[in-house]
């Protein structure tokens, strides 16, 4: 896993709770206990209220395919032996998008308003990046 | 009454690859070209602002730290400095030469950008467009790249409008035919169909090959002074009468203007309210949104087309060589060739030329008034200037 040659996230201490989360299998998003804001990228204020006071709340992890792009070519070196990438953008319940990548999943089968749930890869030993795949896929 | 800016000089060289012809080359070429087309000497120049040229590290910091003044003598210059908004550098570089010419620090202030990207290895480029506009923790991980983001706004406009892959390649289409018109564009000479845009490569869907940008060299400047120094010249200008701007945010996946449609609006609103006029006065739209999408939104943010309808006038060719609605008669980043920064330098020379009644075959009629939007980053903000014959 060390070999790991793809770009790795620039973690910041206020969205370490994040990353410490995905290692243990879980999707964390962080919550303003001031104004009750769910915060995605994590912050070290709340960009609402700019309170400190900011808890982490764990996402059940499913989501829905708000937008998709399967990427053919136009990627640096490191990338070439995942193409084609499926990048999606998906929305949480929890009023959150993010980017990400579909995995276990047709390129040509993937589909705008699509059901997917979160699949964790330990890309190192430290990091854990979160993936998405459909909803009852086999 | 706001003393007003006017852009009295415009100069620059055919955007091409070519690793031959140097940044200072080009860079040189298009400062005594502008100070000359502008009719004044080079010590009336009194401020250089430059656009900060992408990737180019020293490039940067030899217009940061007052080479340019030096390399041309400019004993009249009083200050310099470099403005990097990306593709909104120049708008920013106008905003603060109007500072200068307002407050009476300088009389004539000096606009120009250089880039050359054909020197630069491909592998580079890629990553400097994925990381510089994108974010690092929360994107780059996912291989996603410049193309990439607007390939997932492309496809979510489509959902939403729907708009075709025959109505999206339409828009490239109306570009190349343009860039085709213009011996300053890469594609001089050379209009695609739609056959030529569906069959070239898929890069990320739903873009082909021929609707993403191609990286290029090129470089632009401007010379602008105020209304009144300008009308006293008695030489074509492109006078600014009104500008607006909103920013939407640097990351894509979490704007909520996706399609930028909202600061399109109040950009645009907020620019021909200033300028005293309507969107029905406008003879031409230059939209710099360097992917097609963006020509479509911004017809819907303008209150031209109902939302989701502003695909249509591209696909029935108005916005094109000979349409009733022309837009972007410079092509944009798909028919110029991308040149980093300086996409939005070539837009206002544009701009320039269309109301100096200077755009060859090209030439809007009646041309009086002209709005142009640029934009920075991935569309981090979005600036609406209106541009006039007179100064009103």
């Amino acid at each position: 896993m060390s070999d790991y040659a793809k770009p790795l996230p620039e973690i910041q201490p206020f969205t370490r709770p994040f990353w410490e989360g995905t290692r243990q299998r879980q999707l964390l998003v962080q919550h303003c206990n001031a104004c009750d804001a769910n915060i995605f990228y994590p912050r070290r204020e709340c960009p609402e209220c700019w309170s400190k006071d900011l808890g982490w709340i764990k996402s059940s992890g499913r989501a829905t395919v708000y937008a998709f792009s399967v990427t053919y070519e136009g990627v640096e070196q490191m990338f070439v032996e995942d193409l084609p990438i499926i990048l999606a953008w998906v929305d949480l319940p929890e009023g959150i998008r993010l980017q990400t990548n579909l995995l276990d999943c047709d390129p040509e089968a993937v589909e705008i308003g699509m059901e997917v749930e979160v699949v964790f890869k330990d890309v190192t030993d430290e990091i854990t990046l979160p993936f998405f795949a459909p909803v009852g896929r086999p | 009454m706001n003393k007003g800016l006017a852009i009295i000089g415009a100069a620059e060289v055919p955007t091409k690859r070519d690793p031959e012809r140097s940044r200072w080359d080009i860079l040189l070429d298009v400062c005594i070209g502008a100070v000359r087309d502008a009719g004044i000497g080079k010590d009336d120049v009194g401020a250089v602002i430059s656009v900060n040229p992408m990737a180019q590290a020293q490039m940067s910091l030899d217009m940061a730290l007052g080479k340019i003044p030096e390399q041309l003598g400019m004993k009249g210059c009083r200050d310099i400095c470099v403005t990097n908004a990306g593709g909104t550098s120049t708008t920013n570089a106008l905003r603060l030469a109007e500072w200068f010419i307002d407050g009476g620090h300088a009389d004539y202030v000096l606009v120009p950008h250089t880039t050359v990207q054909s020197d630069i290895p491909v592998e580079e480029l890629i990553n400097f467009f994925a990381t510089a506009p994108l974010d690092k923790q929360w994107e780059y991980p996912y291989g996603v790249t410049f193309n990439g983001a607007m390939g997932l706004i492309t496809n979510r406009y489509m959902y939403e409008s729907g708009a075709t892959a025959e109505d999206m390649a339409a828009v490239t289409v109306s570009l190349r035919g343009w860039a085709a018109l213009d011996p300053m564009s890469i594609f001089y000479g050379k209009p695609v169909t739609l056959d030529d845009v569906l069959e070239s490569r898929m890069i990320s869907t739903p873009l082909h090959a021929k609707e993403c940008n191609f990286l290029a060299d090129g470089g632009g400047a401007l010379v602008v002074t105020s209304h009144e120094r300008a009308r006293e010249l008695d030489r074509p200008a492109a006078y600014k009468l009104g500008h607006g701007v909103r920013f939407t945010g640097a990351t894509p996946s979490l704007r909520d203007d996706v399609f930028f449609r909202e600061a399109y609006r109040e950009s645009s609103q907020e620019a021909l309210k200033n300028a005293g006029l309507s969107i029905d006065d406008m003879a031409l739209r230059q939209i710099y949104g360097a992917y097609p999408f963006t020509q479509c939104s911004a017809l819907e943010g303008y209150g031209i087309c109902e939302e989701g309808d502003g695909f249509r006038p591209w696909a029935e060719g108005r916005c094109g060589p000979g349409g009733d609605l022309p837009c972007t008669t410079m092509g944009d980043a798909t028919g110029r060739g991308h040149t980093g920064s300086g996409v939005s330098m070539a837009f206002y020379i544009d701009t320039v030329r269309q109301l100096r009644g200077e755009a060859g075959e090209r030439q809007v009629e009646n041309c009086e008034f002209a709005l142009l939007t640029t934009s920075g980053g991935s569309v981090m903000n979005t600036a609406t200037t209106i541009f006039g014959r007179s100064s009103r």
